[in-house]
């Protein structure tokens, strides 16, 4: 019992900046992360819908997550990364960030779950983790990719 | 044995001679006489017979075995079909659908022994039987006789056309020797295919086999009974190649002599030479009514097969010229001939962007566009099947209908050899026989009515296919009562889809499109044929799925016509590249008629919309700037460009900022998160790279 739970009782995630906040994305989730590149406009679709991209001859939707999130719209820089998310319900998705910082492997028991307020950019998280003295908000991706 | 592996090809197989029985039973309906038909029926009943047999499905094969034995005393004309065997005929189909889904579901077959119909299959043959005693008796004497003659040297009876008389010949002049032999399966083998298979590998590594009766092909397909006969070229002797025969197991015995001329041996060549040229077909065709039914079966198949098959000199094993895939590896195939014209289409524009233009890049670019759109062809035409499969079971239906409905009607078929996308094919059955139900149950009247309205009493649906460009058109047809658009409207206010005061202003045919809406149905009663409410929606949403559309025009009291609009590949299309604000998008060639140029002073206003008068027709515009929400490059007061888009008979002009040419675009789905975006019905990516949407004009018209 006791040396199951140390298996399962880390998770790694992926650590992404959004304007001044790091957000961490379960690794699981994440099919691969790429440069800026061209984005398709599609018209008549939600603001945070930038549009389409061509990752390895597939079309991939992407959205913006500031947009989202409720953040004004930021310049891309030469920092700002397309996170490409796999999501069940969703096929792939990608998440434009301002930059990824690193990969993170978190204990189970030191995530602070959230009991959020649905408004403003909380609902999006999960639960707070700890490292390095740092904060990591944990981001629900059903919430995130849900219209 | 282990059979789980051939499951698949049982059933597929199965259900071709399903198919096929069904067809054959309503041809001989029409007409009972027909020796063509009673032959493919038994033969057909006869291969489901041995398969299930084969497969261990002991009950499947009994029936089959009944049904073959009432096929075999019509075929010897001892009984003739009477109607109420059709309807016999017809209940044993069902059973035998019913063995095999649940053989699909289960790999097992049930347990309905399907006794009552046994017992009405062989009440036919007694009541006929008793009928024809005095005929049988006389067969019976001549049974006698025949099998005496025919076990002993059947090679004898081998037909042999002047080629293979000539192959013959020619081997013994060469001072090899020409033996013919019989050879006879124990009774209790299982699979005597493959025991005449291990024959015929025996024999020939002795020597080659010329000449086998029945043919290889239909001893391979089990169309045998106990024996065959081959004839073989050899050096060896006699009796080494017997022994052989004789080593391989569950076989009873062979016996052969060798043969110095054609169509006899030395010992008989007497009695050989005044037989065997001129009639030999008639000898296998002598002993049909001789022997008992099942017994019987191989030999005619074989007499037929050997006639058919003669041809063919030096008779080898004759492989199938066809082979089975997996639809999976098609599409696998399908999406790497996808990669390969986005590949092509990188190409085309790096080229075009080195500036400088390279005659010999040039001429072997032009030479792979020719490869790949070849290759794309090619293979679209191995997806391609004749709806055939399909609308091969409506007669049969049609027919049920007649007798559930207590109408008269006659379904007239053509174009079933119209070939469409495997994929389509699959998915097209259920709208086609909604359409077909709707047109049987709504639409024909009953014959009182008819009579009265002076029209034929037995009322006709049609079912056409044709191809139309890169378009497949189906129409279903009737000529019957026509829809009722008061009716409809009635229904439809009374159902609060519409209001009274919508209703007045509604065209004919936006009051029709009201049937395609979901849960609206206009029978007064529900039958379990048509009109349960889920209908009409389902085959629009069906069609559109897979990129078609549909179409009704009906006349009150004249009939209806739905007609199908399908396109013959789903992967990849021409498309007009265009430009409106910077941005690319592609619109299906299939829908562009023509370009125009077209100066300001000619857009006209007509209720606030604008239009441009075309050679006569006045064509609304669309302005895809504004459609996309973006800012037209074009200046003003520079003339339009327009690309005129047709969507069955109403027309559209799309303004657009710049023309691009045409491209052959492999289309890509948006993908979920995007959704079906009403205007864009997919995307595809460009030589560059780039991602290009693909505008749905349909939509905009």
């Amino acid at each position: 019992m006791e040396e199951l739970k140390n298996n399962s009782g880390t998770i790694q995630y992926i650590v992404i900046r959004v304007g001044e906040e790091q957000y961490g994305i379960d690794i699981k989730y994440v099919d691969n992360i790429i440069h800026m590149c061209s984005i398709t406009r599609v018209p008549k679709v939600a603001p945070y819908v930038k549009g389409v991209i061509n990752v390895r001859g597939e079309v991939i939707p992407v959205m913006n997550i500031r947009t989202k999130m409720g953040l004004p719209e930021a310049e891309y820089t030469k920092n700002s990364r397309i996170v490409i998310i796999k999501s069940e319900q969703q096929g792939f998705v990608g998440l434009i960030v301002d930059a990824v910082k690193e990969v993170v492997t978190l204990e189970v028991d030191g995530i602070e779950k959230m009991s959020y307020d649905r408004n403003g950019k909380d609902m999006f998280v999960t639960g707070v983790g700890k490292h390095q003295g740092g904060l990591i908000s944990l981001l629900d991706l059903n919430e995130v990719l849900a219209e | 044995m282990d059979v789980s592996q051939y499951l698949e090809i049982f059933l597929d197989e199965t259900r071709e001679h399903l198919q096929n029985l069904n067809t054959e039973i309503l041809n001989l309906e029409q007409d009972p006489e027909n020796e063509d038909t009673i032959n493919e029926i038994f033969r057909a009943a006869h291969s489901l017979k041995g398969m299930a047999g084969t497969m261990g499905y002991k009950r499947m094969q009994a029936l089959t075995h009944h049904m073959e034995n009432v096929f075999s005393e019509v075929r010897n004309g001892t009984i003739k079909i009477k109607s109420h065997m059709i309807d016999i005929l017809f209940q044993c189909l069902d059973a035998l659908e019913e063995y095999t889904a649940n053989i699909q579901e289960n790999s097992d077959e049930g347990t309905n022994d399907n006794e009552a119909l046994t017992k009405l299959l062989n009440d036919c043959l007694k009541t006929e039987e008793e009928e024809t005693a005095a005929e049988a008796a006389v067969e019976e004497t001549k049974q006698t006789e025949a099998p005496a003659s025919s076990s002993e040297d059947k090679w004898n009876d081998i037909p042999l056309d002047d080629t293979q008389k000539h192959v013959l010949s020619e081997a013994i002049k060469q001072g090899r020797k020409v033996y013919g032999i019989t050879v006879k399966v124990q009774e209790s083998c299982i699979l005597k295919a493959a025991r005449a298979f291990l024959v015929f590998k025996a024999v020939e590594e002795l020597g080659e086999i010329a000449i086998s009766a029945p043919s290889a092909q239909d001893i391979e397909d089990e169309k045998f009974d106990l024996e065959f006969s081959i004839i073989v070229i050899t050096d060896s002797t006699l009796e080494e190649v017997l022994g052989d025969i004789r080593s391989v197991s569950e076989i009873e015995g062979a016996c052969g002599a060798e043969m110095t001329e054609f169509g006899g041996t030395q010992d008989q060549a007497s009695q050989a030479k005044e037989e065997a040229p001129e009639e030999p077909k008639n000898v296998p065709a002598k002993e049909v009514p001789s022997e008992k039914a099942p017994a019987a079966a191989a030999a005619p198949a074989a007499a037929q097969g050997g006639a058919k098959h003669e041809k063919k000199a030096g008779g080898k094993a004759v492989g199938n010229r066809t082979v089975r895939v997996d639809i999976e590896k098609l599409d696998v195939l399908m999406n790497l001939v996808s990669e390969l014209i986005i590949a092509k289409n990188s190409l085309v524009s790096a080229a075009s962007q080195t500036g400088e233009s390279n005659a010999a890049v040039d001429s072997q670019i032009e030479y792979l566009e020719n490869v790949t759109t070849n290759l794309h062809e090619s293979v679209m035409k191995v997806r391609m099947v004749p709806i055939e499969s399909v609308v091969n079971k409506f007669p049969r239906m049609i027919r049920d209908l007649t007798k559930k409905l207590n109408k008269q009607m006659e379904l007239h078929m053509s174009g079933e050899e119209t070939e469409l996308d495997r994929t389509v094919v699959d998915e097209i059955g259920d709208p086609l026989m909604h359409l077909l139900r709707n047109s049987a149950d709504h639409g024909l009247e009953s014959a009182e009515v008819r009579k009265e309205r002076g029209k034929p009493e037995v009322g006709s649906i049609f079912l056409d296919a044709y191809q139309d460009g890169n378009n497949v058109i189906i129409e279903v047809k009737d000529d019957g009562n026509g829809i009722d658009v008061e009716k409809v409207k009635a229904k439809a206010i009374e159902r609060g889809t519409i209001t009274p005061d919508q209703a007045l202003n509604m065209s004919d045919k936006e009051v029709i499109d009201l049937l395609f809406l979901p849960s609206f149905s206009t029978a007064k009663e529900v039958t379990d044929v048509s009109g349960r409410g889920v209908g009409l929606d389902v085959v629009k949403s069906k069609i559109e799925m897979l990129g078609g559309e549909v179409e009704v025009k009906t006349k009150l009291g004249e009939g209806s016509t739905w007609t199908i609009r399908l396109p013959l590949t789903l992967a990849i299309i021409q498309a007009l590249m265009v430009e409106v604000g910077g941005e690319k998008y592609a619109i299906s060639l299939n829908s562009v008629t023509t370009l125009e140029n077209i100066a300001p002073s000619e857009v006209k206003l007509v209720q606030s919309e604008e239009v441009i008068h075309l050679r006569g027709s006045v064509i609304p515009l669309v302005r895809l700037n504004e459609v996309l929400d973006i800012e037209s490059t074009r200046k003003e007061g520079e003339n339009m460009i327009v690309a005129i888009v047709k969507k069955g008979d109403k027309l559209a002009g799309l303004v657009v900022d710049k023309l691009m040419g045409q491209q052959e675009i492999v289309i890509k789905s948006l993908g979920k998160f995007i959704g079906k975006s009403r205007l864009i019905s997919g995307a595809t990516i460009l030589g560059d790279g780039e991602v290009a949407l693909i505008l749905d004009a349909n939509v905009l018209i």
